[in-house]
């Protein structure tokens, strides 16, 4: 009933312009999560459309349950209603003619089952999301946040072999967003769905993720559990997507097992953890969340003395900019008291677990 | 909102100067709604009150003794009355069939399928918008008449023992739906595009097919423009005379419009059964009218989701050069077999073609026909008489509507609701009901407007008032109302800015809808029927006298002049429409 996804070495080229997906390869097993995270235009929505079935392939391989479903090398291309996928749509694609019933119940009617089957499975993709109370109304007189749950329900009741979700939560209000996302990896588990999930918003993958894709470009930058991708991204743009977004720039100058002594100019010398293999004398880029910098007077290594330039305060913390080896660093400080001066000289210390070291390619375009 | 509303209000009539500018708006509606009751409510009551006496209004003139509803009461218990009804509701709610399923067919080839030439397609889809009722009925005429139709002649030459006869109920149906088809076509391909993708591709994610998924989720989503457009084809064929009159009259098939006409052809003219059988189809139109409008502006389906769609096209394989085979066979019926038959008609000496041979054969053909309708003196005064009437009502109906459109649009004086309703209310009157009306308004009026050119005109410019105003006002809609604020600031007062800023803004639009007025105009058919005298004869009409008069060759002469007098008329209307569009393009960016 869950099924494995394979997905090979896909590639989709459009009339005009580069490759929307550019040799994606990935797997997802039984009853995983996997979310695809990434900017707008990253080719994350039309990795899933392939899978679907509803976007063509260029070259590449996807197979559901050991059965290839597209290939365009061998002319294998299976519509995608005998896929037996679920999906669910940014714009959550209710019917606004039917009522909530008539909306869960149509996938069944294209599948032989008996009409008090199809009523009990159902009423239990119903009772599953919550919206067993709403079954006569029409859909149209439910808020946007009940459209969405319809439609989990309707992709979820003749129990696909994959569930496929494209950005589901985008279209919700903010407080709505949270909820249903903390609902959405409950229903998930219950159902033990394999479920590949698309979208842009950091938060929402690292909470309903067994393991998160990054992709940039058309290609998949990093594919890891959450804790690996917030602790060890595999380069400086998924660092920086997942909130490293302060940079300095130095020369490697001695390795050390995993760390290694960067020179950061003018003598200051720095320990760092090496996040890509790296020989002495090469130019590096360091990756440090916000959060991880602290101001004031620290025991340990890398203290530097650095000037605070500004300050936000956002209550619950403090938003400070700092000026280090002449960049400027963004820092936060959790607190509802802002304890820092503007103008004030004073150190601060950078975890040396907390500065990924990577190789240096050139300047590199975010977002 | 209210409040900005108000204030601009005030702007505007300070801008008039101030208890002044008061006295001239009111003056101003009082005008507008003066020229309004005399062009739309004067011959409408006149048209009731002939209903409901049993007096000539040639003979007594206009009197308001022996008011009954007795006359009407006889009327609505006449067999001939029921039958031309039974017949009108039967002709067109086939041919509404026919045409619903041509044009949502064409617009789910067009908006939906990877048919090849789709650009083509979609404007053969609209092409019979164009063609003149009558014009289409002759050459449906010439093709399928019962003996010597050509499409007859034809199967006889290879051999076919099939027969058709189009001067009947199923001709009737049949040349209906394929001339009004556009309207479904335009109402749902318009819906089909704005239409969420994701709608579609969830029912196929769910497991249903193609087919299913047109059934069970596209066609019940754009319902709603599925059936306005099948209740406007369903209005326009209502008011249709040329059809009808030209297919129906062999076999004395009556609709309500040939009744209509019949009644006042007779001796002595029936003009008060006239007058109650043209409000039988008065309210009817207007019911229907009225439905559509509910339809309309109740809760559409289409979600407008704020991002842009890609047009999702299903890939037919092979089976796409069959759709495109089906366009190919809608542009033939439509306009490729009866533009030749005309031809043929129009130019051969004689109808009767005894073989293949001898319809390629040079020597059968001549300028003849063309000759002889040239050497009455009456078609060159009608062409003459035709553009007179055009350009008046392009004129004066232009600037009357562009006054009106920007005092309902741009104003906010007192009554301009009132003005709204009063120049939409023709919508809901066929052309013929407007003329029985007009007739009625004048011909017992001595020394009045009736058998000038200028009766026709007025008639006209109230039949095409919703339209031109609709146009009119979506020309100068477009630009910024800071435009005319800036102007105002400036000093100038309200006639000062639209002389200098919002008229030579608008100016492509005006002209365009100015140009789609003359053309209406001067095709138009059902109203100057009984409005014409024959000092005053146009092409529409004189037209309809050739055909009866049975002549088939000069018929399609004439058909033929007019068809390329108009080919160039539109043309032209098109070529200024997209000097507006590109305007407007230049105006907002």
């Amino acid at each position: 009933m869950t099924a494995t996804l394979e997905v090979t070495d896909l590639r989709k080229q459009f009339a005009i312009g580069r490759p929307a997906i550019d040799g994606v390869s990935f797997g997802v097993p039984a009853g995983e999560i996997v979310v695809l995270l990434g900017p707008s235009g990253c080719g994350k929505t039309t990795t899933l459309r392939c899978v679907a079935g509803l976007e063509h392939p260029t070259s590449g391989e996807i197979s559901i349950a050991g059965k290839v479903v597209s290939s365009p090398e061998r002319g294998i291309l299976v519509p995608p209603r005998l896929r037996d996928l679920g999906m669910v749509f940014q714009s959550y694609a209710v019917w606004p003619h039917m009522t909530v019933r008539q909306n869960v119940v149509y996938p069944l009617k294209h599948r032989k089952l008996s009409r008090a089957d199809a009523r009990r499975k159902v009423d239990e993709a119903l009772e599953l999301v919550g919206l067993s109370e709403y079954a006569e109304r029409p859909v149209v007189a439910l808020s946007g946040g009940q459209m969405q749950r319809v439609a989990l329900a309707r992709s979820i009741v003749y129990r696909p072999q994959l569930l496929l979700l494209d950005e589901p939560l985008s279209n919700l209000d903010a407080k709505l967003r949270l909820r249903l996302r903390d609902d959405l990896r409950v229903i998930l588990k219950q159902t033990g769905m394999t479920a590949l999930y698309v979208t842009h918003d950091q938060a929402e993958a690292v909470v309903l993720g067994d393991r998160i894709g990054v992709m940039r470009d058309g290609r998949l930058l990093q594919m890891d559990t959450p804790d690996a991708i917030y602790n060890r991204p595999a380069d400086l743009f998924v660092a920086n997507f997942t909130g490293a977004t302060n940079e300095l720039a130095g020369t490697l100058v001695s390795r050390n097992g995993q760390f290694g002594t960067v020179d950061f100019g003018e003598g200051r010398r720095g320990e760092v953890a090496l996040l890509h293999p790296l020989g002495p004398d090469e130019k590096v880029r360091i990756a440090l969340r916000p959060e991880n910098i602290t101001i004031g007077p620290h025991n340990g290594a890398n203290i530097f003395s650095a000037r605070v330039l500004d300050r936000r305060y956002q209550g619950t913390q403090t938003a400070y900019g700092i000026e280090l080896f002449g960049r400027r660093l963004e820092v936060v400080e959790l607190g509802t008291a802002a304890r820092h001066q503007v103008g004030v000289e004073t150190q601060v210390s950078l975890p040396k677990e907390c500065c990924w070291a990577y190789r240096d390619t050139g300047p590199t375009a975010y977002e | 909102m209210d409040g900005l509303a108000s204030r601009r209000g005030e702007v505007m009539l300070s801008a008039s100067g101030g208890g002044r500018g008061r006295v001239g708006a009111s003056l101003w509606v009082s005008l507008l709604l003066a020229i309004l009751g005399f062009l739309v409510i004067y011959p409408i009551l006149m048209l009731l009150l002939g209903a409901l006496t049993d007096t000539n209004p040639v003979v007594d003139g206009i009197q308001l003794s022996h008011l009954s509803v007795t006359n009407f009461l006889t009327v609505l218990a006449n067999p001939n009355v029921a039958e031309a009804l039974f017949n009108t509701l039967i002709a067109c709610g086939g041919g509404t069939l026919i045409a619903v399923v041509v044009g949502l067919l064409f617009s789910w080839i067009v908006v939906r399928t990877n048919t090849p030439f789709k650009g083509f397609i979609a404007a053969a889809s609209i092409l019979p918008l164009f063609a003149p009722p009558l014009v289409a009925g002759v050459a449906w005429a010439i093709l399928g008449s019962p003996k010597t139709g050509l499409i007859n002649t034809m199967f006889k030459w290879v051999g076919l023992d099939w027969r058709v006869d189009f001067y009947s109920m199923w001709g009737l149906v049949f040349v209906f739906g394929i001339y009004y088809a556009p309207y479904v076509y335009m109402f749902t391909s318009s819906a089909l595009r704005n239409m969420d993708p994701s709608l579609e591709e969830a029912a196929e994610i769910s497991g249903a097919s193609a087919f299913a998924t047109l059934f069970t989720v596209t066609f019940p989503l754009i319902m709603p423009a599925i059936v306005s457009g099948m209740l406007l084809s369903f209005i326009v064929m209502l008011g249709i005379y040329g059809i009808p009159a030209v297919l129906g009259a062999p076999t004395n098939l009556a609709v309500l419009t040939t009744y209509i006409f019949k009644l006042t052809n007779w001796s002595p003219p029936l003009y008060n059964t006239a007058a109650a059988v043209a409000i039988i189809l008065m309210v009817v139109t207007g019911l229907l009218v009225f439905l559509q409008h509910k339809v309309l502006s109740g809760r559409s389906y289409t979600t407008v989701a704020g991002k842009a769609f890609r047009p999702r096209s299903l890939d037919l394989g092979r089976w796409r050069w069959f759709t495109f085979g089906l366009g190919i066979v809608y542009l033939l019926v439509v306009v490729v077999l009866p533009l030749l038959a005309l031809i043929v008609a129009a130019f051969r000496k004689f109808m009767f073609i005894r073989d293949i041979s001898s319809l390629f054969d040079a020597r059968q053909y001549s300028l003849v026909h063309f000759h002889s309708i040239f050497d009455n003196p009456l078609t060159m005064r009608s062409i003459y008489n035709s553009v007179e009437v055009g350009i008046i009502t392009a004129v004066v109906g232009g600037a009357l509507a562009f006054a009106i459109g920007y005092t309902i649009h741009r104003t906010q004086v007192m009554g301009r609701r009132w003005i709204d309703v009063i120049s939409t209310l023709p919508v809901a009157i066929p052309g013929l009901v407007v003329g029985v009306a007009y007739l009625w308004a004048w011909i017992g009026i001595p020394g009045g407007l009736y058998g000038t050119i200028w009766i026709l005109a007025l008639a006209f410019i109230a039949r095409f008032m919703p339209d031109t105003v609709k146009s009119l006002s979506t020309s100068f809609l477009q630009i910024h109302r800071e435009l005319e604020e800036a102007a105002w600031v400036c000093g100038k007062g309200v006639l000062g800015t639209i002389r200098t800023i919002v008229l030579p803004l608008a100016r492509p639009g005006v002209m365009a809808s100015m140009t789609l007025l003359f053309v209406l105009a001067i095709r138009e058919l059902g109203s100057s029927l009984f409005l014409y005298t024959s000092n005053t004869m146009v092409m529409s009409v004189l037209l309809l006298d050739y055909y009866e008069g049975g002549n088939l060759g000069k018929t399609a002469a004439f058909s033929l002049v007019q068809t390329v007098l108009l080919g160039v008329l539109i043309g032209g209307a098109n070529y200024l429409s997209r000097g507006a569009a590109q305007g407007s393009v230049a105006r907002t960016g």
